[in-house]
């Protein structure tokens, strides 16, 4: 059952990749936190209540709820509705991205010593996921999308740190949930100002620096 | 007293949130840095007065560093003073407390990642300086100053990211041991696995490289340096650098334990090695003062770098060049502030004839750039030095040449620019609104850099014997 979470956790990604229209992004969002939330809700209902609470908390509440409303609020706000001007197609987009995502699949399959003690398709899945935000990164050029795959990459490191059988200290969740914050404060915040001040929310329009006049 | 230093700036900035004083802003950071620097004191003098706890230390390794800190936010604190009248009649009571707030809550997260016995909390601590330093830079509300702070938070709040999957991988690689504390980790690094380990330290190197701008990922530092306010430039470039460059250090030292060392030590070269060549290459062309001088830390950070790769003798220099690097550098960048007060330009072609405007400025600026380029008696050239003679020992005949012939460029391109900006020809009307403007600058925005220079030289030619042995213990250490 938790591998076939993962898998469509994976699958998320190739939309992700194949649409434009940031609302769909959102929505891929909303996705990946539930399916989030029900990985960690089968794997973890024999920990103490406050590690499923916080858990709840930051799966469901946060990345489900919290971050896609923050991100709609914005959308609304500043009118965006696609992102056009990728530098690669859809159609290459998609292939790109599930050659990476099968990479992630087949590492989960071949026997690797090294991989014994981790779950290696939570491994798998995760680093394909942070792979593919990551080169998406940097062939979009829309400041929203940029932040939304960011914010996938968190998911990806989210499920990565689940990979590890054992106990990942609390610490380290506190992590997961700071990088959430700076995700919506700063981002977002920076988003609304760019817009205010730029007019759109183009990323070329954020290139005046430079060493040459 | 760590308790104290940790909580304080949290009470000062709820007091300024509530008094809203503009008076108040500088008297807590004056405050603040006085406490700060007491508790660096105390460790030589009475180190029981510390209070290390399980979560936070200050022992022979993070020392150097938070010294460090603790002179450059005292100097930093003191420039303040004057620096802020100018923008007490630009900007709002209210934009001048965040501003201060700000400012403590960011030398908080800096003290707070150096004091860390715990990798995870330093890695928290190091994301707080993001949020907290994003603001500042962001401060004049310019759209280049947008563009900046954009790209800093974006930047490295990616590779935050990626050094906690650095992180995460780490665990991967202890086993069983279910700790991040860097004592538990050290002890226990010869049972690590060595695969998961080269992996982690490839993630952590990049990510955490990111925030101390190392090539090939510094992007952000130039246009973030040159864009924040004097003083938090020179924060950024003298402190914030070192806070990361700590984790890097420590992370290192663990491999080092492992055994795993040599991977370690040709990444770090390499990147070293690159950051010095961008320096020449950017800096040949560089039209902006303070994007010079950005830079010129790019190039020192990768300087600790091949330090920390050579190791040998080389360790020493690293840790002298540390504290030099940043006396210097903060005294650089707080300089800059004053001819940017003077000239009301960054560009490099716009400031001639300073000597002419402001006579205390140009030395302080032509020392500064003396000091950073490891004229003697500056304490660079004791590091530089040792360097050398470590690649010599170990035989790197090569990349010692590579090493002074890129250092040679870069001392040329910065020499060349200060000499211009110094002693160029006067243009009359630009030059008539500098001397105009010299009304802005008070007795504060010279003095810090004045101490902070002497310190630098005096170290030169004399490095106490206190200095020496906490240096040499927390090399064994």
């Amino acid at each position: 059952m938790t591998d076939g979470l993962i898998i469509l956790f994976g699958l998320t990604m190739l939309y992700l990749s194949t649409t434009s229209r940031l609302k769909a992004h959102v929505n891929t969002l909303v996705v990946q936190g539930l399916l989030l939330f029900l990985i960690c809700a089968l794997d973890f209902k024999n920990h103490p209540w406050h590690t499923i609470a916080f858990l709840t908390v930051e799966t469901l509440l946060v990345k489900a709820i919290v971050i896609p409303m923050f991100l709609n609020k914005v959308l609304r706000k500043t009118q965006t509705n696609r992102d056009t001007d990728a530098n690669v197609a859809h159609f290459y987009c998609l292939l790109i991205s599930s050659v990476i995502l099968f990479g992630g699949f087949m590492l989960s399959v071949v026997e690797i010593p090294s991989l014994s003690m981790i779950n290696s398709i939570y491994f798998g899945i995760a680093l394909a996921t942070i792979i593919i935000s990551l080169w998406l990164i940097t062939i979009k050029h829309n400041i929203l999308s940029n932040v939304i795959e960011f914010i996938t990459m968190e998911n990806g490191i989210f499920l990565l740190s689940l990979s590890v059988a054992k106990e990942m200290p609390i610490l380290v969740n506190i992590g997961v949930l700071l990088d959430v914050f700076i995700a919506i404060y700063i981002l977002g915040l920076f988003v609304s100002q760019i817009n205010k001040e730029l007019g759109d929310m183009e990323v070329a329009h954020l290139s005046d620096l430079k060493d040459s006049e | 007293m760590i308790s104290m230093v940790l909580i304080l700036p949290i009470i000062f900035c709820l007091i300024l949130l509530f008094a809203k004083n503009n008076k108040l802003n500088n008297f807590f950071m004056v405050l603040y840095s006085i406490i700060h620097f007491v508790l660096g004191l105390s460790y030589f003098i009475k180190p029981d007065l510390i209070g290390n706890n399980q979560y936070f230390s200050l022992n022979g390794t993070n020392i150097i560093f938070y010294i460090v800190l603790s002179i450059v936010y005292l100097a930093v604190s003191f420039y303040n003073i004057g620096y802020s009248k100018n923008l007490e009649s630009e900007f709002k009571p209210k934009k001048m407390m965040h501003y201060s707030t700000m400012i403590l809550i960011f030398v908080l997260s800096m003290t707070g990642g150096i004091l860390a016995n715990n990798l995870g909390l330093a890695w928290i601590f190091i994301e707080g300086t993001t949020l907290a330093s994003a603001y500042l830079i962001y401060f004049n509300k310019t759209k280049h100053s947008i563009e900046a702070a954009w790209k800093y938070v974006f930047i490295c709040s990616i590779g935050i990211a990626l050094a906690f999957v650095g992180i995460i991988l780490l665990t991967i690689a202890t086993g069983n041991l279910n700790s991040l504390n860097y004592n538990d980790l050290l002890a226990n690094a010869p049972n690590f696995s060595k695969f998961w380990l080269n992996i982690s330290f490839v993630f952590i190197l990049f990510g955490i490289g990111t925030k101390m701008g190392l090539a090939p990922v510094h992007f952000w530092l130039p246009d973030a340096h040159a864009e924040a306010p004097s003083p938090i430039s020179a924060l950024l470039s003298a402190t914030l650098l070192n806070c990361a460059f700590l984790i890097i250090l420590n992370v290192y030292r663990i491999m080092l334990a492992s055994t795993s060392i040599a991977y370690a030590r040709t990444l770090l070269l390499v990147m070293g090695f690159l950051s010095l060549f961008i320096t020449s290459v950017f800096l040949y062309h560089a039209k902006n003062y303070k994007r010079m001088l950005a830079y010129s830390s790019i190039e020192n950070m990768g300087i600790l770098a091949i330090a920390t790769s050579l190791g040998g003798v080389a360790y020493y220099a690293l840790m002298i060049h540390l504290i030099g690097h940043s006396l210097i550098k903060a005294s650089f960048f707080l300089t800059s502030g004053n001819v940017l007060e003077l000239f009301e330009t960054k560009r490099i072609k716009s400031v001639r004839a300073l000597f002419l405007v402001d006579k205390k400025t140009s030395w302080l600026w032509v020392l500064s750039f003396l000091g950073i380029c490891a004229f003697p008696p500056s304490v660079l050239f004791i590091s530089e030095f040792l360097i050398v003679k470590t690649f010599l020992i170990q035989k790197h005949y090569l990349l010692c040449a590579l090493f002074l012939f890129l250092l040679t460029i870069i001392l040329f391109a910065m020499g060349r620019v200060v000499i211009k900006m110094a002693y160029g020809e006067k243009t009359p009307e630009k030059f008539e609104r500098a001397v105009a403007n010299l009304k802005k600058l008070d007795l504060t925005m010279y003095i810090p850099q004045i101490c902070l220079l002497t310190l630098a030289f005096v170290l030169g030619v004399y490095i106490p014997k206190i200095l020496d042995i906490t240096i040499i213990s927390g090399l064994i250490g």
